[in-house]
């Protein structure tokens, strides 16, 4: 199982608490934590409204963790969360992924915004007409729904000789280092769940649900995904939780001793077919790294 | 004077083949050359969708730059603007500027490629005025506690800017135009203006616009700054230098200025690949400095003469730049 880190990002003083996150996150990489999560927020003094740009610096500090956002649908134009992303990853060389959160956008938004992005890193000339995303802008309504690509009528023009008149197919670059990053879907409601499901993205839980929520969402997108005939090899759940080292477990703690804390997550990971979990770090959260690293990850691997 | 210098690695050139990752490596380690060699900031530019992989997230790059440096700043030329909802600019900006701590310069230019505005999804025609009512929205997001904003292109309530940025506010600039209007809509703003690369001459009429037009509104001298790209192409003799040039047009500059109508004619006509005898290349050309080192040392004089507080050059012969030229002005 991979483990990865989040962090809760509460403080008075961003100059302060930020270097302190960017610790962790090296002391995280150096012993072998999976990935490095960093969320976009705006609602406490030291939110991050940015994970592009902060992840991109850790991609210079950081040598082998994942590098994955979080991005609110709301918020993101999904041409420059595109082309943000590939940036990462070209900078920390394949390492960037991304989920998508809701944050009360339609299902549909969230859906069209992945087809979309997916679609960015993945084809080179194309346009896209969506109910929520026109791309380029003056795609017309008689467009095919969703991306579609040029028929090739004429010989190559280099696009320095286009001249003035916007074309009708553009190519959204760079491209990602990778061939395709791990794209994931908060799992807010039951229709994102099943669309999740059946199309083969990957779902990811929050600290901020209760982990026999979680657990029982988790479930439910793994069995939709079974009768949809998806592989579980395809696609990777992701569940955030806060861990208590030699401390209590509550409805989004899981805690313990070592060993107790590792049952804990093994018995809630199990049941939700997650391969990846994460430690929010922060408010109940407690226990340093290394023994986590030393005492706790051996017994999830074997 | 500071000294300003311009990125590698932000796009596959096609004469210097790369892998884009090594470039972008490249840019990283480039800026702590640049900061050990005296210079006062690393840019970044901004382009998108364009056959050559170019940087199209400024603020990102340098925050890969912030990550390898201690104390150069880090200044986007030109980040454009109009491409972005001004507040999402401030946040990006924010961001880099804790991490940083307190090393970002807003370089922000209006963009003219058309493809750009239609593939981001954003009217080109009052680019222009967005760009100022934006820069409008960037200083009250990042000098106030809470601001809000009504304005002709953008509409902001109560919003307070998370993180708050270690600068307050974050220093920006208005980059680009050669033309005298351009000059002077910058001038009545106050804004600080970072001229395109021009001959001394334009430059020297455009400076003399701009500020007379910030006086005239009635904006303090040390508000109406002046910062100046300028391509310098240094040879141990006239024909050295301009080979360099030379090769800087044919690696670069004949697609990227000529071909998607960066050049623009007295009546504000955008110019698509114009021939080399067309008087708005040949203004380019000119623009582009070809000398000796002493002649090159005798020209940029005449810009710090001119009151210029800041030049930005390109990654070409940075070293040389660095250990002659640098300690003439310091």
């Amino acid at each position: 199982m991979k483990v990865g880190l989040s962090w809760d990002l509460a403080g008075d003083d961003a100059s302060v608490l930020w270097p302190v996150v960017n610790l962790e996150a090296e002391a995280g990489d150096n012993l072998g934590y999976d990935s490095l999560w960093i969320g976009e927020s705006r609602d406490r003094t030291c939110s991050c409204p940015s994970p592009a740009v902060w992840l991109t610096y850790l991609a210079r500090r950081t040598k082998s963790a994942q590098l994955r956002a979080i991005r609110l649908v709301t918020h993101a134009n999904p041409v420059r969360v595109a082309e943000e992303f590939a940036v990462l990853d070209g900078f920390c060389r394949g390492r960037a992924g991304i989920a998508f959160a809701a944050a009360g956008a339609a299902p549909g938004q969230v859906q069209e915004t992945i087809d979309f992005v997916s679609h960015a890193w993945a084809l080179d000339e194309f346009r896209y007409r969506g109910e929520h995303i026109r791309f380029p802008a003056h795609t017309p309504d008689d467009a095919p729904a969703g991306a579609s690509t040029p028929q090739r009528t004429a010989p190559c023009v280099p696009q320095w000789e286009w001249g003035p008149e916007p074309p009708d197919y553009l190519t959204v670059t760079p491209k990602p280092y990778a061939t395709h990053p791990p794209v994931h879907a908060e799992i807010t409601d039951d229709d994102i769940l099943e669309w999740a499901a059946v199309h083969g993205v990957s779902p990811l839980i929050t600290a901020a649900t209760p982990t026999a929520e979680a657990v029982e969402r988790l479930a439910r997108y793994r069995a939709t995904a079974d009768a949809h005939g998806r592989s579980r090899a395809e696609v990777e759940p992701v569940l955030e939780r806060r861990l208590a080292l030699d401390g209590p477990s509550d409805a989004h703690t899981l805690g313990g001793s070592p060993h107790e804390l590792a049952e804990a997550i093994r018995a809630a990971t199990s049941q939700a077919a997650v391969t990846h979990l994460v430690w929010r770090r922060g408010e109940g959260s407690n226990g340093d790294l290394f023994r986590f690293a030393s005492d706790v990850q051996p017994l999830l691997q074997t | 004077m500071e000294f300003w210098t311009g990125a590698i690695g932000i796009t596959k050139m096609r004469m210097i083949p790369s892998a884009l990752a090594n470039g972008y490596d490249l840019f990283a380690q480039d800026a702590a050359s640049a900061e050990e060699m005296g210079f006062d900031a690393y840019g970044a530019p901004e382009h998108h969708f364009t056959y050559d992989a170019f940087l199209p997230f400024p603020l990102g790059a340098l925050a890969a730059a912030a990550a390898n440096t201690t104390k150069i700043r880090l200044v986007t030329g030109a980040m454009l603007q109009p491409l972005y909802d001004p507040l999402e600019a401030a946040e990006h900006a924010a961001t880099l500027d804790v991490l940083s701590g307190g090393r970002v310069i807003l370089g922000l230019g209006m963009g003219y490629r058309p493809l750009e505005f239609d593939g981001i999804g954003t009217e080109k025609r009052t680019r222009g005025a967005r760009l100022r009512e934006a820069m409008e929205v960037i200083r009250a997001a990042t000098a106030q506690e809470t601001f809000t904003h009504h304005g002709a292109h953008y509409h902001y309530d109560n919003v307070t800017l998370r993180p708050a940025p270690v600068q307050r506010p974050i220093e920006m600039w208005l980059c680009g135009g050669t033309t005298e209007a351009a000059a002077r809509r910058a001038g009545k703003a106050g804004l600080p203006y970072w001229l395109a690369n021009s001959p001394y001459e334009r430059a020297e009429v455009m400076v003399k616009a701009y500020r007379e037009a910030g006086r005239e509104a009635g904006w303090p001298d040390e508000q109406l700054r002046v910062a100046a790209f300028k391509d310098v192409f240094i040879g141990d003799t006239m024909g050295e230098a301009e080979f360099l040039r030379k090769m800087m047009i044919d690696t670069f500059y004949a697609e990227h200025i000529l071909g998607y109508g960066y050049l623009v004619d007295d009546e504000g006509n955008h110019v698509y690949n114009p021939d080399e005898n067309h008087p708005m290349y040949r203004q380019f050309l000119d623009s582009l400095f070809c000398g000796t080192l002493d002649e090159t040392i005798r020209e940029l004089k005449r810009y710090e003469a001119l009151g210029v507080d800041a030049m930005f050059f390109p990654s070409i012969q940075r070293e040389l730049i660095s250990t002659r030229i640098i300690p003439e002005f310091k």
